[in-house]
């Protein structure tokens, strides 16, 4: 194995090994380096775990609380916590490892271990203990190191008590309480999850709702369904500080002024991420960063060292996985000199995975309005459907948000059952194009949850038909 | 006022009461809720639409009744609201098409509209035995029609009309149209007269209907009087489809072609060959651009598509020209004088700006429209490119004699003329000899006739700061001698420079000098002004050395060169007559002497 390559990858996560498979694919030399199983956070310890365990909790939730609304008869109703974890982890495992052969059947070098650079293109690799075991150089180096939970000095994780999401979803039993501090998707979902498992779960969010970045209507949709669960919701809050007592966490939280103090067997630090920009040579090139993540330009993702790119979550926001293989395509695409239409941040999908499930893209109503949008809602709750009616999610709806002048979509937003599923369609309709009408004259089939995306699109022209 | 079993949905005939929010005598307000509903699409809390006492409850909880049934009375003190807006016609979107549906609507006369779920439910049953007053309004013909012209009335004021009987006529861009009456009943107020043209929605008349409700639904245009108007406008514009499914329609009508020729309806509606995005063709729609125009439009999205951001670039930039051209301001007169030396061959010149072929983040490139000198310009010259078939012709000419005359009376001249000579009023006063020695190169083509004009007026192209060019000309400039020709290219260079000059100053010029030596510049190949046939660039006075024979001799001189290129139309002028009439002001200018002056 040379160590010349024309690209060198670091970070074997969604964004970085897309963009080592692609790079494979168009003929580069390229070599992927990481110093953990690949498929980066999202495999190993984000989306693909949590969605096992998720639906662990919704088929324990839909057994135990709606199995005699469909005339089914359970007794001794009981999970076993450690192999819903096992399930999760075992989903994950074989996962990386599909990655691994992915990887190699494109011809792409792998090397395990830390990567740090010596000069704008060379890499030297590291084991565990910092020993040099390799090193590389490559025309083109990309970056996608990732992020890593957010940690505030106010909420010291110890990975005991005061754990983050990795440790989360490696617990050895469901915890009695939990306080889950921060609203998004993250936290939402091992609410969601602890949750219908037994725990007393209590959430703390600094912004006015849960799901700050979703439309607000839906936000308190799903807030007035988690309360309807037990589940406590301070918004508006903010954690002062946690403190480890004994066997419980104190937390004490400031709401407008009034304080007051919560405990529990553990406490979720779910605030939200930042880059993985340190250690590993950045500083001493100067790469450019902002706000703990690596500034690049949006339509090359070169950094401003030539030669440099960075990808995924290292990049910052929105840090979702669809986005980071996305970006990883489009730099190196954009690297062969192939002509590419740059990413639209504007339709990218936002998807939680709590029951009921929440996903949107585009602008929210208030969003739409701020931008000056003159604006056409368009609304159907499942309540209207059949389908849902049929199958017990009568819970949600679909909104949609038409700028008025030209009938552009410009966001849509759905909380219900299939709600992620649903989203692609509407993401697909935005980045084509579409319009109101198109969408209300695409035939849906029935009876399906879809069905209400035409009619919310029916509805904001005066034509829906079942509301 | 009577309270009824709503509808919850087309399919939803029937519905059961879950539940009596409030009791017989009880209070209740507007909005407040009356009573819970289930039907087998949704469950909906109905809320009261007036304000009143209940005075009667005719069905119980658990009572399943059809939709319209009165199942309760409200008594509201004999006060009887306004009926709400929702009486108001609809805005229908697909005129015409689906005129059965809308007709057999207005034929539910006491269809209650619903609203689902949580959502407050008005009733919109309008109370009975008052006379009503319906609002007629200029009806929506097309997603792009946005005003319609009053034809004429059919009916005066205080006549009869029956339900569907002609009340007005209409015409907008598109079609003309007559109106029918919505209901039976009397014409009580015209509102605007005929040829007075307002927007879409605007209450045209007024009609009373007789003691009796009506849903009402919006005139109807009927379809078989619809007809299509074909304007020039339109013909060369090429309209667009006004829903998406005829525009699909048409787009494959255009891909049939090729299969069906002769297909001649079809083909007469033309459109892309594009895929456009409905939303692109949305916008096109409302803001009136044309396939034409689409098909112009570079597309940066997949597969080269023209995306919303394209057209709204286009529309941008499109805008920008009109508005800047609405300005008065010294552009203006200079944008209306080159209009006038237009002269235009071509009738029409537009030449779209062409699109910056990749695609550009904002922070990589900054986009500038082009003021309207910048287009006229540009359209000039690719105008004068595609007119003349260019070709170049150089020679070096020795100005040596004119080098010296100037050195020694150059200081002497402009203390008594009060003007500063420079090279150009030389070489003005040997290329109007040349002119009158070679009258075709003076000329214009005009079709296959060749008009040699028998006066020379000749053009001065002049740059504008910060960038820009002009080219006013000297009229008659045959009956000037060198210190003439000197003032009036000093005068027309400052008239240009303070924007003073006048139409008259910049047309009708029969032959254009430009001096790109002023900048340095040795050899040039300048466009042809159009319509003249010829150009003459004149490159800046360089000391050189050449070979000279003195005496028999060749020796090495040092020589004031100046170098000389005649763009010629070879439609006219021959490579032989560019040689000669370069060679005869190369003479000219190498042979000057003091008389001359
Ligand atoms: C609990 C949780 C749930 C999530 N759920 C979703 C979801 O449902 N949908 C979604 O879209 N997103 C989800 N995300 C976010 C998603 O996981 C990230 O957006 C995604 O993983 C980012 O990909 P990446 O390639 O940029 O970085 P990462 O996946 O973080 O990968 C970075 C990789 O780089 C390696 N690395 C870092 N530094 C070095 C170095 N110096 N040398 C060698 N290797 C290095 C790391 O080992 C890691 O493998 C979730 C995240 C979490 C935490």
């Amino acid at each position: 194995m040379s160590n010349q390559y024309q690209i060198a990858v670091l970070g074997g996560g969604p964004g970085g090994y897309v963009a080592a498979i692609r790079a494979g694919q168009l003929g580069f030399k390229t070599v992927l380096i990481d110093k953990d199983n690949l498929g980066g956070i999202c495999l190993n310890w984000g989306c693909i775990p949590t969605k096992s365990l998720l639906k662990n909790a919704e088929i324990y939730d839909n057994i135990k609380n709606h199995s005699a609304d469909f005339g089914i008869k359970v007794q001794g109703l009981d999970f076993d916590f450690t192999r819903i974890i096992k399930r999760s982890r075992d989903i994950a495992e074989r996962m990386a490892k599909n990655v691994e052969i992915l990887v190699k059947k494109n011809k792409v070098d792998r090397i395990r271990g830390f990567g740090k650079f010596i000069s704008s293109n060379e890499l030297e690799i590291l084991d565990n203990n910092g020993n040099k075991i390799n090193s590389i150089s490559a025309d083109k180096i990309i970056i996608a190191t990732g992020a890593r939970p957010k940690v505030l000095p106010s909420i010291p994780v110890d990975k005991k008590f005061i754990i983050t999401s990795s440790e989360a979803m490696v617990l050895h039993e469901v915890p009695k309480e939990m306080i889950i501090i921060g609203a998004g998707a993250i936290g939402i979902e091992f609410a969601y999850f602890y949750s219908v498992l037994g725990s007393k779960v209590t959430i703390v969010e600094m912004m006015d709702t849960i799901l700050p970045i979703e439309d607000k209507e839906v936000s308190e949709t799903l807030a007035k369904s988690f309360k309807k669960r037990g589940i406590e919701i301070f918004t508006k809050t903010s954690v002062e500080k946690a403190i480890v007592n004994g066997n419980k966490v104190l937390v004490t939280i400031n709401s407008n002024g009034k304080r007051k103090e919560l405990s529990a067997d553990k406490v979720l630090n779910a605030i939200g991420v930042t880059g993985n920009v340190e250690g590993f040579g950045l500083e001493e090139l100067g790469v450019e960063l902002f706000k703990n993540h690596i500034k690049v330009n949006k339509s090359t993702y070169e950094t401003n060292i030539k030669g440099i790119y960075a990808i995924g979550d290292v990049i910052g926001p929105p840090w979702l996985a669809h986005v980071a293989s996305q970006e990883g395509i489009h730099c190196v695409e954009k690297i062969k000199g192939i002509t590419v239409q740059d990413i639209d941040y504007t339709s990218i999908p936002g998807c939680t995975f709590c029951q009921p499930q929440v996903a949107s893209v585009g602008l929210t109503e208030d969003k739409a309005k701020e931008s000056g949008y003159e604006i056409k809602v368009g609304k159907f709750p499942f309540m209207a459907s059949g389908k849902a009616f049929a199958i017990g999610e009568r819970e949600g709806f679909i909104k949609i948000i038409f700028d008025a002048k030209y009938g552009e979509i410009l966001g849509v937003h759905i909380i219900g059952s299939e709600a992620t599923e649903m989203i692609a369609e509407a993401g697909l309709a935005k980045s084509l194009e579409a319009t109101g009408e198109s969408i209300i004259k695409t035939v849906h089939a029935h009876p399906t949850l879809a069905e209400a995306f035409m009619e919310a699109a029916a509805q904001a022209y005066g034509e829906a038909i079942h509301i | 006022m009577e309270i009824v079993m709503p509808k919850m949905g087309e399919s939803v005939s029937e519905g059961t009461i879950l539940k009596w929010h409030k009791k017989i005598g009880e209070a209740v307000k507007r909005d407040e809720i009356i009573f819970e509903i289930s039907t087998d699409k949704v469950d909906t809390e109905i809320p009261s639409p007036v304000e009143g006492i209940l005075s009667e409850i005719r069905f119980n909880e658990g009572d399943t009744v059809d939709v319209g049934t009165v199942v309760a009375i409200i008594d509201s003190n004999g006060e009887i609201k306004k009926d709400s807006s929702e009486q108001k016609p609809e805005v229908v979107h697909q005129p015409a098409v689906e005129e059965n549906k809308i007709e057999e609507s207005s034929k539910h006369e006491d269809k209650t509209q619903s609203i689902l779920s949580n959502e407050k439910i008005e009733s919109t049953r309008p109370s009975a035995n008052i006379s009503d007053s319906i609002d007629l309004q200029m009806p929506k013909m097309g997603e792009s029609v946005m005003e319609g012209t009053i034809i004429k009335w059919y009916k005066k004021v205080g006549e009869q009309v029956k339900k569907d009987e002609t009340i007005f006529e209409i015409s907008t861009d598109k079609v003309d149209t007559e109106v029918p009456s919505p209901a039976d009943g009397i014409l009580s107020e015209i509102l605007v007269a005929e040829q007075e043209t307002v927007e879409v929605g605007t209450v045209v008349a007024k009609l009373t209907t007789a003691a009796k409700t009506t849903q009402i639904s919006e005139p109807k245009p009927e379809v078989k009087k619809v007809q299509q108007k074909e304007t020039k406008a339109e013909k060369t514009k090429k309209e667009l489809p006004s829903s998406m499914h005829e525009n699909f329609s048409s787009v494959k009508a255009t891909s049939l072609e090729e299969e069906e020729v002769g297909n001649s309806s079809l083909n007469k509606n033309k459109s892309t060959s594009k895929f456009l995005s409905p939303l692109v063709l949305n916008i096109a729609r409302k803001e009136n651009v044309s396939f034409e125009e689409i098909e112009k439009i570079k597309g940066t999205g997949l597969e080269g598509r023209v995306t919303k951001k394209d057209i709204l670039n286009y529309i941008e930039q499109r805008n920008n020209t009109k508005s800047e051209s609405g300005e008065t301001n010294i552009r203006e007169t200079q944008q209306q004088i080159f209009d006038e030396t237009k002269q235009e061959v071509l009738s029409s010149p537009s030449v779209t700006p062409s699109k910056v072929q990749a695609v550009y983040s904002s922070s990589e490139v900054e986009r500038i429209p082009m003021d309207i000198v910048r287009q006229k310009i540009m359209q000039h010259m690719v105008n004068s490119r595609d007119t003349s078939v260019h070709v170049s012709a150089m020679l070096e000419v020795d100005m040596t004699r004119i080098y010296n005359f100037l050195k020694a009376n150059r200081d002497e001249i402009q203390r008594k003329q009060g003007i500063k000579l420079t090279y150009m009023p030389f070489v003005s006063h040997a290329c109007i000899k040349a002119l009158k020695e070679f009258p075709l190169v003076n000329a214009t083509i005009d079709g296959t006739t060749i008009v040699k004009k028998k006066f020379i007026n000749l053009g001065i192209a002049v740059a504008m700061e910060p960038n820009g060019l002009i080219v006013p000309n000297i009229k008659n400039a045959d009956e000037k001698n060198i210190v003439g020709l000197a003032r009036s290219i000093n005068e027309l260079a400052e008239k240009a420079r303070t924007k003073r000059l006048t139409p008259d100053d910049i047309t009708n010029g029969t032959f254009t000098i430009t001096n790109y030596g002023v900048f340095g510049t040795i050899f040039g190949t300048p466009i042809i002004n159009q319509p003249e046939v010829a150009i003459l660039g004149v490159g800046t006075v360089v000391k050189k050395p050449v070979v000279v024979e003195i005496e028999g001799t060749d020796t090495i001189a040092i020589k004031p060169t100046m170098a000389l290129t005649l763009s010629h139309d070879h439609r006219l002028v021959d490579g032989m007559l560019g040689g000669r009439f370069l060679k005869s002001i190369k003479d000219t200018l190498e042979s000057f002497s003091i008389n001359e002056m």
